[in-house]
């Protein structure tokens, strides 16, 4: 078996449609179903069903114990989920946007990430921490930011990072089933909001029922023989209409949706660019110092010989995200970004 | 037959305009009774659309359309 294949047991069962927010609440009400020590909590997660509605619903049916509104004090609802995770329960703390994580960063990673290494593993936090990433929707420089290169750096979190209804709810179960803690990173531009930017990739068929996608196994979503596009949530979505576009212009691209950062499938990446000999990474998150240099670093560990063209990289060029929409789009790695570089790596 | 109405989401304004956001089914489609049919949404404000029986859909408005809170959006046979 090759990790490519799809993680997917497929068993005879029905589908129905869904965005990727409705799929995220599906997986949580099945784990709220079936475990009772799971519990939801963070700002807005209650009537209101989560600014990005990843919780829509869920109040009304389990209650205000187990769906709960907290004060506007990260630090001290976080921290309250890693005592009640360390005490056994199930907890998954939404931090509103991934760009608040500095008020409350104490908590992530000198707690939740470290009380099992600390307690040389006597200790388990099995809990998941949500939030909400991304921009292109004029939401500025505190508000757009994606910031998972940040927490895949910090040792001791699983980070994973849906970009569609079908992975939203099979990484969620994964995450909640996890005896370690788990960042699970959403992209607003994947939720399929009504009040968004229309994106017809964040509505799918989702099975019916339980099931999980494992956590640390990327996803060949379209497969090519020209060049590798290795790429992760909303840009999955941008790199797949580029590929489409490409393939008018004779160029076959492979597209890779990584799925989880940690643990990263370097497999996946190796086995691509094996067969390629191109690679173009395509994150939304800062350029310098991150997901795109640790790909590439992937690859050049192992046989910098197995590239026959230099790589490209297409991020954010390592500034905060501007307000104006022309300059946010200029700075985003869109199609048309995507499209150039593949161009410029198949050239050489 | 029966008639389903773009749900009344602003209450003070009876002859408000709203957008058939999604639609979750096909024209055509066998649907159960609560199925998630469409969500709709007026201004920032979103609400799910559940079929009231069981039975064949036919979708009257296209995706992304604009219609007054009210009028038939789809029918079941």
């Amino acid at each position: 078996m090759t990790i490519t294949e799809s993680p997917v047991v497929p068993a005879p069962r029905g589908s129905h449609r869904l965005t990727t927010a409705k799929a995220m609440v599906e997986a949580i009400e099945l784990e709220m179903e079936r475990d009772p020590s799971v519990f939801y909590l963070g700002e807005d997660v209650g009537p209101y069903g989560g600014i990005f509605s990843s919780t829509t619903g869920l109040q009304e049916k389990f209650g205000a114990s187990r769906v709960i509104d907290t004060p506007i004090s990260e630090t001290a609802f976080i921290g309250l989920a890693i005592g009640a995770a360390v005490e056994g329960m199930r907890p998954i703390a939404e931090l509103m946007f991934a760009d608040f994580m500095g008020v409350c960063l104490d908590q992530i990673y000198n707690h939740m990430a470290k009380i099992h290494f600390e307690s040389g593993g006597n200790v388990k936090v099995p809990m998941v921490l949500t939030t909400a990433v991304g921009g292109g929707y004029s939401d500025a420089a505190q508000h757009s930011q994606c910031l998972w290169g940040t927490l895949a750096h910090l040792p001791g979190m699983k980070v994973v990072v849906p970009s569609n209804p079908h992975d939203a709810k099979g990484l969620m179960i994964s995450a909640i089933r996890d005896d370690n803690p788990v960042v699970y990173m959403f992209h607003k531009g994947v939720m399929g909001l009504p009040w968004m930017a229309k994106n017809p990739r964040s509505t799918d068929d989702v099975p019916d029922g339980s099931y999980t996608v494992p956590i640390g196994e990327a996803k060949v979503v379209r497969t090519g023989s020209d060049v590798t596009v290795v790429t992760l949530s909303l840009s999955v979505h941008h790199a797949l209409d580029a590929a489409e576009s490409l393939a008018g212009h004779g160029l076959d691209v492979e597209v890779i949706d990584l799925r989880s950062l940690v643990p990263l499938d370097r497999e996946t990446i190796l086995g691509s660019v094996a067969k390629t000999g191109r690679l173009v990474v395509v994150d939304e998150d800062y350029q310098s110092f991150g997901l795109s240099g640790e790909v590439v670093a992937t690859v050049t560990d192992i046989d910098p010989g197995m590239l026959r063209a230099p790589v490209a990289r297409v991020a954010n060029p390592d500034v905060p995200l501007p307000y104006s929409r022309s300059l946010e789009y200029a700075v985003l790695p869109r199609q048309d970004r995507i499209e150039a570089a593949v161009h410029r790596v198949a050239r050489e | 037959m029966t008639d389903i109405t773009f749900p009344a989401l602003s209450k003070e304004s009876p002859a408000a305009e709203g957008v058939v956001a999604t639609w979750f089914v096909a024209d055509g489609e066998t649907v159960q009774a609560d199925q998630l049919l469409a969500e709709v949404q007026v201004d920032k404000v979103a609400a799910e659309v559940p079929a009231p029986r069981a039975g064949v859909v036919h979708l009257l408005i296209a995706e992304e359309a604009t219609v007054t809170q009210g009028t038939p959006i789809a029918r079941i046979d």
